[in-house]
């Protein structure tokens, strides 16, 4: 484990995470909006969004699972959470995914019970863009009527996928797809179809 | 968490030196973490010009549970909680410098991880080792003697006197 590359976490630990924390509550309450959650750490191979989201949310009682982690990042995140390293998707309370094209099966991580719903893993997606892909449309809490996303990165079976997940409810994974410094919330109860009619 | 961690995770996960050299580092990091703020600010003008200093960690104030063997049997028990601070810092592009000290002086545990980096610094490491470690070490020692002393002196030693046959 080579120490000369851990980075510095946040600035202003209370204020930058409460900031976070703000954000990411509101992408996760309106799904399909982007939320600007600040710029990238200074020596952190992670985009801004994805770095504060694993800064403010790990702690020691929430095990991480990392997709790759070739920039060497769990040292740091643990440096600076305490959060301990889950070896497989199924034990992770957040994972990592940075490269979309070889997301797991959604139901390989952590569904939670039907008792605790809440013990299920949180995806962290780094997305290449929020535009260009395939026009969806989101329906569900948090969305009045229905809301156009077309996100990059995601192939047609992650989304068949998606709709499993959301059928699963109150059990499944909750997402938030990032890029850069922005993030949108993507819980187990937005409904996801094709937009047809545009 | 796993129980096989160990236990003071910032050494171990800053430490890039051989085991052997483990307990050299752990016995300056003790020294500094009893060093008043007055002892290691006097210490920083004789060091020169330095790379940049990095904080990786900001100093911050936290609680520690504090175990001690104050029961009659001599089991461990939880004492209460002591208020620590610590810090991380990089000077330059070297070695990554810890610190813990009880107290909730910043400034100090700044200090002490700065010197921590510095010593594992060959270049540095044996002119700080004799003008700072070494003397702090020994008035640290006398110091413990002393106190040690002044609690020997006050000890009564309870005599009982065996009264009629036993």
């Amino acid at each position: 484990m080579n120490q000369r590359h851990l980075a510095g976490g946040l600035v202003d630990g209370v204020h930058d995470s409460q900031h976070t924390f703000r954000a990411l509550l509101d992408a996760m309450a309106r799904p399909g909006q982007a939320r600007r959650l600040g710029p990238a750490l200074p020596g952190v191979a992670l985009g801004g969004a994805m770095a504060r989201l694993l800064l403010s949310m790990a702690d020691d009682e929430t095990a991480v699972w990392w997709q790759n982690d070739d920039a060497g990042l769990a040292p740091w995140l643990r440096f600076h959470t305490g959060a301990p390293l889950a070896d497989q998707p199924q034990a992770a309370a957040f994972a990592v995914v940075t490269d979309t094209g070889q997301i797991p099966l959604l139901a390989d991580f952590a569904q939670g019970s039907p008792t605790s719903p809440e013990q299920s893993t949180t995806l962290l997606l780094e997305l290449p863009a929020f535009e260009g892909g395939v026009p969806l449309a989101w329906r569900g809490p948090g969305i009045e009527d229905v809301t156009v996303v077309s996100l990059a990165g995601l192939s047609a079976d992650f989304w068949r996928q998606c709709q499993t997940n959301q059928a699963g409810f109150p059990q499944g994974v909750d997402m938030v797809l990032t890029c850069g410094e922005w993030a949108i919330g993507l819980p187990r109860s937005t409904q996801v179809q094709p937009a047809l009619e545009r | 968490m796993p129980s096989n961690l160990p236990t003071d995770l910032d050494i171990c996960m800053t430490t890039e030196l051989p085991v052997n050299q483990q307990a050299s580092r752990q016995a300056w990091l003790a020294v500094l973490a009893r060093a008043s703020q007055e002892d290691l600010a006097a210490c920083l003008p004789t060091l020169g010009l330095l790379p940049e200093v990095h904080t990786i960690r900001p100093p911050e104030v936290g609680m520690m549970m504090v175990r001690g063997r104050i029961g009659g049997t001599g089991n461990p028990f939880n004492l209460g909680e002591a208020s620590v601070v610590r810090c991380a810092v990089r000077v330059g592009e070297g070695p990554l410098g810890v610190s813990c000290a009880l107290g909730r002086d910043k400034t100090r545990a700044k200090l002490a991880a700065l010197f921590d980096a510095l010593l594992q610094d060959p270049q540095q490491h044996d002119h700080l080792q004799q003008i700072l470690i070494e003397p702090l070490a020994q008035a640290q020692r006398r110091q413990r003697q002393s106190r040690q002393q002044q609690a020997a002196d006050s000890k009564v030693e309870f005599f009982t006197l065996v009264r009629g046959e036993s």
